[in-house]
């Protein structure tokens, strides 16, 4: 059997609520939603459910959505109670971050002059701190660590990055060679087995 | 933007920034070392924040010691 679910203005947890009880008593059904909620919340409903899910944009906002049952026909799919418990009514807020990772393998931006690379690795950063999207991570390794310590002269920065969710990865065995255990205040303290993992995954690698 | 008002001090080279960046730092005189904002100058150079209320401060420390471009206000 199909049937279509118009939930176009409805608010939540309407639509997904119509389409798991349309889906229960039929093997197809479209659903017509005007929102992401609606469009994500039934995503899930049909991961959970094992129903192939597919949406396409319309005209006016308006997604059409097309579940189908995957599993064996004629049997109401499993588990579609316990979707309502991981009904999400709120707003996904807009990512602020991105994938890219920026690597900071020194405590000087770039080389020649150290004096130089210290006043540019300083502007860097600060910089860093504005851009949109922000870096998903950051990796200090090497000196680049010494930019996480108490009297780094970036630290106001690199706090500012990690409260808006930039996540710090700092070197631990770069740390204990420099000494500087108690002294890292921004970050966490990380290895190699993270470092490695977060940039061979990263979109792109930014390096000062 | 910068969030708090803020004065930028311009000089006329890194040099000088640096130099008046040791000044305002053995003053105590709170101050950050930024890029010029873009829309003062596109020009690749660093100059040196403080907040509005330290401003007067800091350009009393700098007086006859280092040269300064301009300051603006963020």
């Amino acid at each position: 059997m199909k049937t279509t679910v118009d939930a176009r203005g409805l608010a939540c947890p309407q639509p997904v609520l119509l389409a798991k009880k349309a889906i229960v008593e039929n093997e197809e059904v479209t659903v017509l939603v005007d929102n992401d909620i609606a469009v994500e919340n039934i995503r899930r409903l049909a991961a959970k459910t094992a129903c192939g899910f597919s949406v396409t944009e319309k005209e006016g906002g308006v997604r059409e959505i097309a579940l189908v049952r995957t599993g064996a026909t004629g049997h109401p799919p499993v588990d579609a109670d316990a979707v309502a418990a991981e009904l999400s009514c709120t707003v996904v807020p807009e990512k602020e971050t991105g994938s890219n990772v920026v690597v900071l393998s020194d405590n000087h931006m770039g080389r020649g002059d150290d004096v130089l690379g210290d006043v540019l690795i300083r502007a860097f950063i600060h910089t860093l701190a504005q851009l949109k999207p922000l870096p998903a991570t950051i990796i200090c390794y090497n000196a680049g660590v010494k930019l996480a310590v108490k009297d780094s002269t970036v630290l106001d920065d690199l706090q500012q990055l990690a409260q808006a969710g930039v996540d710090i990865l700092v070197c631990g065995t770069c740390v204990n060679y420099f000494g500087l255990g108690d002294q890292i205040a921004a970050g966490r303290i990380s290895n190699m087995y993270d470092i490695l993992e977060t940039m061979a995954g990263a979109a792109r690698l930014v390096r000062p | 933007m910068e969030a708090p008002p803020y004065a930028v001090f311009l000089f006329p080279s890194v040099s000088h920034t640096l130099k008046a960046e040791k000044i305002l730092k053995a003053r105590g005189t709170p101050h950050k070392l930024i890029p010029v904002p873009r829309h003062i100058s596109s020009d690749c150079g660093v100059c040196l924040r403080v907040a509005v209320e330290q401003q007067e401060l800091a350009a009393e420390a700098l007086q006859d010691l280092v040269n300064w471009e301009r300051m603006v206000i963020l």
